[in-house]
């Protein structure tokens, strides 16, 4: 190949990257292994399809079970409850015989799935539990309507699920059933307030961010660590600026969420885990303002507050763009 | 006409690269770091996460300054002094966009992405309210009013040639879709001359991207000719470009088949299924991620589409059929390339090549994970009074909500 072959019409200088590849070669600063490696990468020889694939994969199972659940609404009457179990169970037992027949053994760190399709099946498995779960007990009543119960239980299985087969897709699942077991529990009280749903949450943010962060001294799937983070970090700034938003009695709140923009910034600078710095501006910069401009009522002054105050983030954020934030 | 230099531009494409090759284990620490080097680029830059607070910070600074500006100075202004300081805005954003990448050398950095952005939302309105002073937005078929979205358009496509920035590309194809209405009162025709614009778009982009093959410009074109074929196929969809969707896939309003001359409509209905095999077919040839992305969402489309089209009854089990056949399809192409030398057939492999697919895998599977529960659990259909089934509004993969 030409060093140069793809000098750009527009400016001599332009050399592109398969050129500097060529240049690197004749510099020994790399292999002519790597060169002839890194230049079929360049030219898409192979070109990989498994993000495409991997794409594909997701919607068929999501739009299998989407189907699925839709037909049990709808026809469950014509087709009887033992046709519908019979399907559902069927489905159910085939996806976890497969995980379970070919999961390599359980390991602390990251495992790579077995097969392409493994993580797929699985999570076809636990959508289906879910619908099965639903049915059983709208049909039969095994737990009067309890589904705080069956919600804990779901967010325990999936929890261990994703634990074994090291799944993302599943630990998500798990963090939304628990996430629904505490807003169900509060929901059975006879006068829920925001003020116990913001409990409830806050307490949500405690127990999985303790999970995480003991689960991860132990060294126990650590790559999972930063969904926990990510999910707490959200939940707890969402709780906090609800308080923040009341009337009366935000104080502590306001105090919260200032000591919680503090420690998520110093995570993501400490860290390098640029989400966090993110979290920290926006919700800071909500809370703050919805403080200081709820005694306000003159347009000019709301208008300057937000000119003056959104040039002063600009400027911070620079710095620590300038000093940290060199692309992830 | 591009404010940064191709060679500056090219350094940040192979930085990106180097870092990707290095995560994936294909250079040594000490060459990524000899190399990184010899890769140093004059532009700053920064992460996603900084350059979109970054953005949405810009954004609301401008937006504030101009509505104080407004406060201040003009005190109940008519709609053309208003349009006219609004053209000053976008002259003054565009202007302080230009500075700020070659005075501060900022590049996908938010801040003048987000002052070009406000220039183009400005020059809209400006126009807007100069042309159409105290009168109601409404399409009229005259010669003077379309200058407003062809000015939109035309200022975009400038903005995304200058600034290599995708989505002002967007906003201009947007723009191209109030043109026909200024043109013509037929819907029929008003879709063809919208996918004729497009049409143009993608023979320009076709004759430009052959001389840039394995560049930064390249990658640009890619996406979008990727975006144009969308357009494309969602002009000649009628049952997807139609505004009342819903009461058209349901049978409650008027179906897109009698708004339209039969002949045009079944011309399009020919037309929606051979556009995603040319896509692909295009996407394949020319090995592009964008415009085989783009040919996979039409294919699907047209099966989702089809049934409506046709006005035949949609079914409960039709998802269930559709992911039956995107697993089968997806397996099919997985084995065959699996099985040949080295799992590489065509030039094409299943095999994961870069570490950037892995990150878009978990961040997605984190994300989707979460969301996805609530959005396909059905609405209940109760069909007797001692059966209500359905809900999922409480998480728990949908498993919970209201029984």
């Amino acid at each position: 190949m030409p060093a140069r072959d793809t000098l750009s019409q527009e400016n001599e200088d332009f050399m592109t990257i398969l050129a500097r590849l060529e240049h690197w070669k004749e510099q020994g600063a790399i292999s002519p292994e790597q060169h002839g490696y890194l230049v079929s990468l360049c030219r898409g020889e192979p070109f990989s399809l498994f993000l495409e694939l991997n794409v594909l994969l997701y919607a068929g199972v999501l739009a299998f079970v989407a189907g699925l659940g839709w037909t049990v609404t709808t026809w469950s009457q014509q087709l009887g409850d033992v046709l519908v179990v019979a399907i559902l169970s069927t489905i159910l037992a085939s996806s976890f015989w497969y995980c379970f027949s070919r999961a390599p053994a359980w390991s602390f760190t990251e495992t790579p799935a077995p097969t392409a399709v493994f993580d797929y099946v699985l999570y076809l498995g636990s959508l289906v539990w879910c619908v099965e779960l639903a049915y059983l007990e709208n049909r039969f009543h095994v737990l009067s309507g309890r589904w705080d119960f069956y919600l804990l239980a779901t967010a325990a299985f999936f929890f261990l699920l994703a634990y074994r087969f090291d799944n993302r897709f599943v630990l998500s699942l798990a963090f939304s059933s628990l996430a629904g077991w505490f807003g169900l529990t509060i929901s059975h009280w006879p006068s829920y307030q925001d003020v116990a749903y913001r409990q409830y949450a806050l307490l949500y943010c405690l127990l999985v961010g303790l999970g995480g962060v003991l689960l991860q001294r132990r060294a126990v799937k650590p790559h999972f660590f930063g969904t926990y983070l990510n999910i707490v970090a959200n939940v707890l700034f969402w709780a906090l600026l609800s308080g923040v938003f009341n009337r009366e009695g935000y104080g502590v709140w306001f105090l919260a969420l200032l000591l919680a923009c503090g420690a998520s910034l110093a995570w993501g600078l400490t860290r390098r885990q640029f989400a966090f710095i993110a979290y920290s501006a926006v919700y800071g910069y909500v809370g703050v303002s919805s403080i200081l401009i709820r005694a306000i009522s003159d347009e000019i002054l709301i208008l300057g507050y937000f000119v003056i105050t959104a040039v002063a983030m600009l400027v911070a954020l620079v710095g620590i763009a300038r000093r940290f934030g060199r692309p992830a | 006409m591009r404010i940064y230099t191709a060679s500056s531009e090219e350094t940040m494409r192979a930085r990106k690269l180097l870092a990707d090759w290095a995560g994936e284990g294909f250079l040594t620490k000490g060459q990524y770091q000899r190399l990184e080097q010899e890769t140093v680029s004059e532009l700053r830059t920064t992460n996603i996460f900084l350059r979109l607070i970054l953005f949405l910070f810009t954004l609301i600074s401008v937006g504030a300054a101009a509505a104080l500006f407004f406060r201040v100075f003009l005190a109940g202004p008519s709609e053309q002094v208003t349009g006219i300081f609004l053209l000053i805005f976008a002259a003054v954003c565009y202007v302080a966009a230009e500075v700020a990448v070659s005075q501060a050398h900022l590049y996908r950095y938010g801040i003048e992405e987000s002052l070009a952005v406000c220039s183009v939302g400005f020059l809209y309105a400006g126009m807007q309210a100069a042309l159409f002073s105290g009168r109601p937005y409404s399409p009229k078929l005259d010669g003077v009013h379309f200058l407003v979205p062809a000015a939109g358009g035309v200022f975009s496509l400038w903005i995304w040639r200058r600034f290599g920035l995708w989505y002002a590309f967007l906003a201009a194809m947007v723009f191209a879709l109030f043109l026909p209405s200024y043109w013509t009162s037929s819907h029929s025709a008003q879709h063809v001359i919208v996918a004729l614009l497009y049409v143009i778009g993608v023979i320009c982009v076709t004759a430009l991207r052959s001389h840039h093959h394995f560049d930064y410009i390249g990658d640009e074109y890619s996406l979008v000719e990727a975006f144009l074929w969308l357009g494309i196929y969602l002009a000649i969809n009628l049952q997807l470009s139609s505004l009342d969707l819903r009461a058209q896939w349901w049978g409650i309003g008027t179906t897109a088949a009698s708004e339209f001359a039969r002949s045009f409509y079944w011309t399009t209905w020919v037309l929606i299924w051979c556009l995603p095999p040319v896509v692909l077919a295009r996407g394949v040839r020319q090995k592009d991620r964008f415009v085989i992305a783009a040919g996979a969402i039409v294919a699907i489309l047209t099966f989702v589409s089809n049934k409506p089209y046709l006005g035949w009854p949609r079914h409960t089990w039709d998802p269930m059929l559709l992911g039956i056949l995107l697993t089968g399809v997806t397996l099919f192409i997985r084995r065959w390339l699996a099985r040949g030398p080295g799992g590489i057939r065509r030039g094409f492999t299943a095999a994961r090549l870069s570490g950037k697919d892995k990150q878009w895998m978990n961040a997605g599977a984190t994300v989707l994970g979460l969301v996805t529960p609530q959005s396909i659990t059905p609405s209940p259909q109760a069909r007797s009074a001692d059966f209500r089934f359905g809900g999922g509004a409480s998480g728990g993969g949908g498993a919970g909500g209201d029984f």
